[in-house]
């Protein structure tokens, strides 16, 4: 994880266990932070933690650098602080375990390694038929390679707060995050 | 592998499209239907998409009219019997379609290779209207709307679909600049299985009939995924209760796999009857 520090704010990007993430909550009462929080509920960590300004997605973000940003109340610095480190954010009022990209993303990346495990088709033909059978931007190993990790730890999370089975993650998936 | 004859069953969009397409790869293409003025509407309609390209300078008028000579439109019993590939595209039902198949059999050469462009259906299921000699040159053939526009072709095989035939076509169709993609006769096949939580997610995110929850969704999805389209603005183009259907078909045929199910708010939609654009109402409204 880094942290970004500057006036009384501070912005935690990266990946990170849950209890981490809370811990530097902890250790900065008196700052407004801003935090990754792909992999969570942000409901659960503002219910906590007062001091916690927004949260946003950025561990699927691509060169692009464009991620979803929820705050619960405006802040044009950390917007521009966002602005001046390359990243397009967009403002959601949506509050979702896993945000709206990453958690419809990893849905499809999970059933892409199910159907991988079954056999039924090849990676490159997997990604082959998402981008040209239905006009996705990337083929979902496209979208996961190097991501696998965040993908288990969002798909668990989501198993945790749901327990609904959809959340399971295929075997192959595991095998590509450990 | 050289296809120059094919034959494709069925003149509705799927079908039309499809005959087009191997029209315009210079094959000879004998667009089948039960109804003659079914046939009369799907060649004007492709003619009137051809013209249309002459008008935008994507084809000459060379090209087209070549193309108009390679198409013909017929009833099953004059077509020529030694096609090299036969592509069902007919309604999907699968008595129909076994009905369709035993035909077929009977009425092609032994080389021909007979295809559905099945959307729901196992491959394996419907070969057993054939003889056992064809079971080898029986294959899935999926093709995507419109079929003149999206490259990807799924080439399924069958239990007992031939190997090579399957890699033949693949190789072909990649040689006539479509993106084929071989897969196994399992449901949904590949794209319309893994295809289903960009709806089925992004449903779970809004879990009420919020319009603007949807429209937050499908911008975020847009503008960050890259995707072309939001699922809902998606759902509401492709019909509800199209897509309501399909997630049956394919929940079923896994099991009632946790994965698969619908969500409640598209059977609500359903039986509100809104259908999405061609109902005026959907997921949004359309006046």
């Amino acid at each position: 994880m880094t942290n970004v520090s500057f006036d009384n704010i501070l912005i935690n990007f990266g990946f990170g266990l849950k209890e981490e993430k809370k811990e530097i909550l902890k250790q900065n009462p008196e700052k407004l932070i801003f935090m990754d929080l792909t992999c969570f509920d942000p409901a659960e960590f503002y219910a906590e933690f007062p001091q916690l300004k927004g949260s946003f997605a950025a561990l699927f973000c691509d060169e692009e650098k464009k991620i979803e940003v929820h705050l619960r109340d405006k802040n044009q610095a950390f917007l521009d602080k966002m602005k001046e480190l390359g990243f397009i954010t967009l403002e959601t009022t949506i509050v979702s375990c896993g945000f709206i990209f990453p958690r419809t993303i990893v849905q499809i990346i999970n059933e892409a390694y199910f159907a991988l495990e079954e056999e039924v088709a090849s990676k490159e033909d997997i990604n082959r038929a998402m981008k040209f059978g239905v006009n996705y931007p990337k083929g979902p190993f496209e979208w996961s390679q190097g991501k696998e990790k965040f993908a288990m730890a969002l798909l668990n999370e989501l198993y945790q707060k749901t327990q609904d089975k959809r959340y399971l993650a295929a075997s192959l998936l595991k095998k590509a995050a450990v | 592998m050289n296809l120059q004859r094919i034959v494709v069953i069925g003149a509705g969009t799927m079908g039309s499209g499809i005959a087009q397409w191997f029209a315009q790869k210079m094959c000879f293409v004998e667009l089948v239907d039960n109804s003659s003025e079914q046939l009369q509407k799907a060649l004007h309609s492709i003619h009137a998409s051809w013209d249309k390209l002459v008008e935008k300078e994507k084809l000459s008028s060379c090209q087209v009219n070549q193309m108009k000579k390679l198409l013909e439109v017929k009833h099953l019993e004059q077509v020529s019997k030694s096609a090299d590939l036969v592509i069902e595209a007919i309604i999907e039902n699968l008595e129909i379609k076994k009905e369709l198949f035993h035909k077929l059999d009977h009425y092609f050469s032994p080389q021909t290779i007979i295809s559905s462009n099945t959307s729901s259906f196992p491959i394996t299921l419907m070969s057993e209207a054939v003889s056992n000699e064809r079971k080898s040159r029986f294959v899935g053939l999926h093709f995507f709307n419109p079929a003149t526009m999206m490259k990807l072709v799924e080439v399924i095989k069958g239990e007992k679909t031939d190997s090579k035939l399957c890699q033949d076509l693949y190789a072909w169709f990649e040689s006539k600049d479509k993106k084929p993609a071989l897969c196994k006769d399992s449901p949904g096949f590949i794209v319309n299985r893994v295809a289903r939580n960009f709806y089925g997610e992004p449903l779970r995110i809004v879990e009420s009939d919020d319009e603007n929850k949807m429209k937050e969704v499908d911008k975020i999805l847009k503008e960050v995924g890259g995707f072309k389209m939001g699922p809902f603005e998606l759902m509401d183009l492709i019909g509800i209760d199209v897509n309501y259907s399909v997630t049956c078909s394919v929940w079923d045929a896994y099991q009632k796999e946790a994965r698969f199910a619908p969500h409640k708010l598209q059977k609500q939609m359903v039986d509100e009857k809104r259908f999405g654009r061609k109902s005026k109402r959907g997921f949004y409204k359309y006046d």
